[in-house]
């Protein structure tokens, strides 16, 4: 295991491309998710033109607990720039046929595409380790009181934020062997959200008893909007396990596409 | 003698074209074994196959005895068309890599990069390599895991002269330590330079297998020509000649079986004429190869 993952890092580690874009996607991370406080500022300096007063101190943005779910579900919105990452990683294979010349060397097809999906694990694994240390520097600096009760309370969002990473990676990794080339795949990554939202509020008026079974729906929804409870909303805090059962079945079936896909394919 | 390869009724269709169509052969340890064919005969998809990145449609091959795994693939060196690697890696990082993939050690490196002579190239990215570069960094990368069989597909294929006898000698060099070889080639030339054995396919059917040592046995051709106006009088009259043919100002002579050149040597000399010209001709490869094609 650790051999094919090996493998794929020598492949991945001496491409800039690989560096530039995994460089840019820890680094808007870390900035991002480190800024929020900054942003509340701006927020305040603008409520204020309008005479308003806003007391960021009372939005508990970075406190313990909120500090988990705040920067899990920001941190969400970046796992496209590692999807593209994934992409040009697969469509390369394909584009410079060294799928084929591995697979010559005596590499298996399944043991090519495990390489590949330990590498989603790995950056997935970076990512969450990342978030929980930024989580817990800023955590600690901005709440009031370091009482562990609060610091565990949330963290189940964490495997979460995982596996909607890997889910993410997952699809991105499949539609890179189905499409084999790097622009249709990434164009494709990007507007399928859009075509899946397209397609779901059809379904909507008829069977609305299947929207979360939708694949990037079950993904993007499953850490839920964490904002609208400083507007003084109810909203979801918890994981629903229906949900992770909805994200785990789709990140079976796409990985389990590729290998069908890389199976039969002649290469 | 051991064979290393056995191939049973392998067929490939894609969609309606039929690539390769129920071949069967054997190649046993130490053959330099050559695959000839015109382009789009079947012979890199045959290998394809046998490197388990074309999944045939029928019939089945065996290496040393075994079913093909991925592990066996390991003992194989093997470049199929072109040259593969990642252009952006530089060819002593390329070659770590395929070291890593065939689980051998990677102290083998500087010993092949000797063997292809690119040391001096080695941590140069790929893509700046020249295309013989590139040809022999993939001999390199074949024989990286000491391999008891060698695939190479027109290893010499877009190189310049130099880069052809620099290959060649290669190839030799390889074949005198014992390793089978398959050769997959246009240069006819090559192969029967460097081939014990050989198979003609055709529109993806075996049309001809057998060693080349055969190819000049039969028939002998004399190419004559002498200053006297009859020559093609007295050629007709001597017993072994089966037919004659005029060609650039000489008579090309094929002879009948159990005669040879000095018999018309001695013919002409004792009908008081003296050869200006006498060459005997072998059958080459390239001509049986042309035979084959036509008569199958």
């Amino acid at each position: 295991m650790l051999h094919l993952l090996k493998i794929d890092l020598k492949k991945m580690t001496s491409y800039r491309t690989f560096w530039v874009i995994g460089g840019l996607y820890f680094i808007t991370l870390g900035l991002g998710a480190a800024s929020g406080m900054e942003f509340l500022k701006w927020l305040a300096r603008t409520f204020e033109d309008f005479g308003t007063n806003l007391n960021i101190n009372r939005i508990p943005l970075y406190h313990f607990p909120d500090v988990w779910m705040n920067l899990i579900w920001c941190a969400g919105l970046l796992k496209i720039v590692l999807a593209v990452l994934i992409v040009i990683s697969i469509t390369n294979e394909y584009t410079y046929r060294t799928l084929r010349q591995n697979v010559i060397d005596g590499l298996s097809r399944a043991e090519f595409l495990l390489s590949k999906i330990l590498t989603n694990v790995m950056l997935s694994a970076i990512s969450v380790v990342m978030i929980f240390v930024i989580g817990l520097l800023t955590g600690m600096i901005y709440s009031p009181s370091l009482d562990w009760d609060k610091m565990i309370t949330d963290t189940e969002f964490f495997p979460a934020y995982f596996l909607e990473l890997f889910c993410f990676l997952s699809f991105a990794l499949m539609l890179g062997i189905l499409i084999q080339r790097a622009g249709l795949t990434i164009i494709i990554l990007l507007l399928f959200p859009a075509i899946e939202s397209i397609i779901a509020a059809k379904v909507d008026n008829y069977v609305p008893s299947l929207i979360p079974y939708f694949p990037m729906r079950s993904i993007w929804y499953l850490i839920p909007w964490p904002f609208p409870r400083y507007a003084f909303q109810e909203i979801q805090d918890y994981i629903k396990w229906g949900s992770v059962a909805i994200v785990v079945a789709w990140t079976v079936i796409f990985n389990y596409v590729s290998y069908l896909k890389l199976k039969r394919a002649d290469i | 003698m051991e064979a290393v390869l056995s191939i049973k009724n392998l067929t490939k269709h894609f969609g309606r074209i039929k690539a390769v169509n129920n071949v069967s052969l054997e190649v046993k340890a130490g053959q330099v074994f050559g695959m000839l064919g015109p382009n789009g005969s079947g012979k890199t998809t045959t290998l394809g196959m046998l490197m388990g990145v074309v999944n045939p449609t029928a019939g089945e091959f065996t290496w040393f005895g075994e079913q093909p795994t991925h592990e066996i693939r390991k003992k194989i060196g093997a470049v199929l068309e072109h040259p593969i690697f990642y252009p952006y890696l530089s060819g002593q990082k390329n070659l770590e890599l395929n070291a890593m993939i065939k689980q051998c050690p990677e102290a083998n490196i500087p010993k092949v990069l000797e063997l292809v002579e690119l040391s001096e190239r080695k941590d140069d990215k790929y893509r700046t390599y020249s295309l013989g570069m590139k040809q022999r960094l993939a001999i390199a990368s074949a024989l990286l895991n000491d391999p008891t069989v060698l695939i190479l597909d027109e290893p010499t294929n877009g190189l310049d002269p130099m880069g052809i006898a620099e290959i060649r000698e290669l190839i030799k060099k390889i074949a005198a330590n014992g390793k089978t070889i398959i050769l997959a080639s246009h240069l006819l030339d090559e192969v029967q330079k460097v081939c014990t054995h050989f198979a003609v396919l055709k529109r993806g059917t075996l049309v001809h297998i057998g060693p080349v040592g055969d190819v000049g046995k039969g028939e002998e051709t004399v190419e004559v020509s002498a200053e006297v106006e009859n020559l093609n009088e007295l050629l007709l009259a001597f017993a072994g000649t089966s037919s004659i043919d005029r060609e650039n100002g000489s008579y090309h002579v094929v002879m009948r079986e159990g005669f040879h050149s000095k018999d018309l040597n001695k013919f002409l000399f004792e009908k008081g004429v003296v050869a200006s010209h006498l060459l005997t001709k072998k059958k080459t490869l390239e001509k049986q190869f042309i035979e084959i094609l036509a008569s199958s």
